[in-house]
């Protein structure tokens, strides 16, 4: 188990180009020996070309891999002591079940009785217990993901699990399942786990860190509460949380006052630059409430529709030429063709160009 | 409708049962005929229509002092050239294809595609446009009429079909299969024998199967590279031939010819059914 520092690392497929893409772009990130963490992005934001170089299959054209104090960066796979785990289940097809679980134990010769007792440690965890003597290759795509996962948690000393998405293969019921195992073996066994995935709730509920990327860069990385209460750019605030943050294009008045249309709001923020002409303001659908009558920082909207999810109600509304969304309590009686929104002073964000001030 | 689907499947399919079946059939039955019985009109059923006779088949196995052609020597011969160029082949094909496959090369403008494309090209050439290259080849390292010297001309027609399917049977192994072992603590050469090699078995028997048929069959450079002392089967048949055509011991010599790709193709065969080579295949 080791602290994996990724040191001013950039990489691209076309090192010789004139004018290379960059899959990623540089910068730094430090991964603490334990840690849960979720990598977070759209597709081809970069997320497995980072798990790759972690890994050792991709070397990084720019920057420096550490684990701990040691330098890894053309430090070859093999001998970087990593798990992997694919999107889509590795098995070895030949093999059974039992030799698949063994075989990086085998590869890196430990004594037969350890293998034996590791082996079968591992296929209680994940309930393969017993298929051991199976071939491989006729278990279902569930049970075969679990095999891949498998060969990632018997050996003890790796420095880092790295899971590039997963559980896609694996039905909901046993996914949830499985997240909450992988929680355990992280607690129990204090190694680094590296979940990407694409889809917001499962790096909320798995991870303790979240970094979202996208483009090939780092844009936050931060707990899932900071995430989503202080977005740091508009994308992350678009990116998580469901319905996608309000965001509105508007103009200050002064250091601590915006107009969106004809509306003006409070804010917290310090606005410095008053003239930008790329400001922005973002409110979670969560934070906004619905009044009796005007106060401070509210507005007027017509009802576009009021949507029923059981444990909330979801208010689309319109003010001047913008769309609002408004998650409310579902015993709320919402006003067919008026409401009034509130949008309070301390959850709103404000961006200039698509940053938060 | 269903129904209709089943009757012209199965008619189908006996018909074409009929066009594989009707050869054999002829060969076999023309096979223990003597010379009255081809030529004085069709006959089909043996003892009413004509009286069998191992005629055919004795010439097969008689030296030449008494008639005969002797196909045993070149029988053997042909075996051994076969078999020895296709394992060769499939040994330095599997390993060519596999690094065309994974590793990325690059020499100019020629690039991984364009190497798989030189391979494959070999085979396009008609062959007689290699018979000379192939002779002076030959005569130069002084092989020419020897086992080793058709071995030698059999890897280089073999060996691009061996490359062409296992380049393309690597394509659909997934390449996170060769980066797992590497994760699991295999070197590259070891992810290659314990992990890919045993999952490629399916693809080595197809590529083994189709060089082990255009080995086998090749008339070509067997007749231009031989003279007296090494003789391959299908010369040695060819050389049946005279001014009267024996088709009775024709027969015999093609049916005898046959039985091994026969056989190797009923061994193949049960792991085709199994599905384990629809990934070779498709």
């Amino acid at each position: 188990m080791a602290k994996i520092i990724l040191e001013n690392i950039a990489h691209t497929y076309e090192p010789n180009a004139s004018n290379p893409i960059f899959a990623l772009k540089e910068m730094s990130l430090s991964w603490a020996d334990g840690g849960r963490y979720a990598l977070l992005g759209p597709s081809g934001c970069g997320k497995t070309t980072m798990l790759n170089i972690m890994s050792g299959l991709v070397n990084p054209s720019h920057g420096k891999v550490f684990f701990d104090e040691r330098e890894v960066t053309s430090m070859i796979t093999e001998e970087r002591n990593i798990a992997q785990v694919f999107q889509f289940p590795v098995i070895y097809g030949t093999m059974t079940v039992f030799e698949n679980l063994a075989f990086p134990l085998k590869c890196r010769q430990f004594p037969e009785d350890q293998i034996e007792r590791k082996v079968k440690e591992v296929a209680e965890i994940l309930n393969l217990q017993d298929y051991l003597n199976n071939r491989a290759k006729g278990l279902t795509a569930d049970q075969k993901q679990l095999i891949s996962l498998g060969r990632g948690l018997v050996r003890e000393d790796v420095a880092a699990i790295l899971m590039d998405e997963p559980l896609t293969v694996i039905d909901p019921d046993l996914k949830f399942r499985l997240r909450r195992k992988l929680k355990e073996i992280n607690d129990k066994y204090k190694t680094t786990l590296i979940y990407v995935t694409h889809d917001q709730n499962e790096a909320m509920t798995f991870a303790d860190n979240i970094i979202v990327m996208d483009q090939g860069e780092v844009v936050q990385a931060g707990s899932p509460k900071d995430l989503f209460e202080r977005p740091q750019t508009t994308f992350v605030g678009y990116f998580i949380g469901s319905p996608a943050m309000n965001l509105y294009e508007c103009s200050a008045s002064s250091k601590n006052e915006i107009s969106i249309g004809s509306n003006s709001f409070k804010v917290q923020a310090n606005i410095n630059n008053y003239n930008s002409e790329n400001l922005k303001l973002g409110i979670r659908s969560e934070y906004i409430t619905v009044e009796n009558e005007h106060t401070d920082n509210s507005l007027e909207a017509d009802v576009i529709e009021v949507e029923d999810f059981g444990n909330y109600k979801l208010v689309t509304a319109s003010f001047d030429s913008f769309r609002i969304k408004a998650k409310v309590k579902r015993e709320l009686d919402i006003p067919s063709e008026k409401v009034i929104l509130k949008l309070p002073a301390e959850h709103c964000c404000i961006y200039e160009d698509n940053k938060l001030i | 409708m269903p129904k209709l689907y089943t009757f012209l499947k199965y008619f189908f399919v006996v018909i074409w049962a009929c066009f594989v079946i009707a050869p054999f059939l002829w060969a076999i039955s023309t096979s223990f005929k003597d010379f009255n019985s081809v030529t004085g009109g069709a006959t089909y059923i043996p003892w009413l229509q004509f009286e069998p006779t191992l005629d055919g088949w004795s010439v097969l196995f008689k030296p030449g002092s008494q008639g005969g052609i002797n196909i045993i020597g070149p029988y053997f011969n042909s075996i051994f050239v076969t078999l020895t160029a296709s394992l060769i082949s499939i040994v330095l094909g599997t390993l060519a294809a596999y690094a065309l496959s994974r590793y990325t090369f690059k020499a100019g403008i020629v690039k991984n595609n364009d190497i798989t494309f030189f391979f494959i090209s070999q085979r396009i050439m008609p062959p007689v446009v290699l018979s000379i290259p192939f002779f002076i080849f030959l005569s130069s390292l002084g092989l020419l009429d020897s086992l080793a010297g058709l071995i030698l001309v059999y890897i280089v027609l073999l060996m691009p079909i061996a490359v062409w399917i296992m380049v393309d049977f690597f394509n659909r192994v997934p390449r996170e299969i060769d980066e797992t072992a590497l994760i699991d603590g295999c070197n590259p050469f070891q992810a290659f024998f314990k992990v890919v090699l045993p999952n490629s078995v399916p693809g080595m028997l197809v590529a083994g199967l189709f060089c082990i048929i255009f080995g086998w069959i090749d008339f070509f450079f067997a007749f231009i590279l031989t003279f007296t002392k090494v003789q391959l089967l299908p010369v040695k048949i060819v050389a049946l031939n005279s001014s009267i055509t024996p088709w009775w011991s024709l027969s015999a010599a093609a049916l005898v010819s046959v039985a091994p790709l026969i056989i190797v193709a009923f061994i193949v065969e049960r792991y085709l059914s199994k599905g384990n080579l629809s990934g070779a295949l498709k």
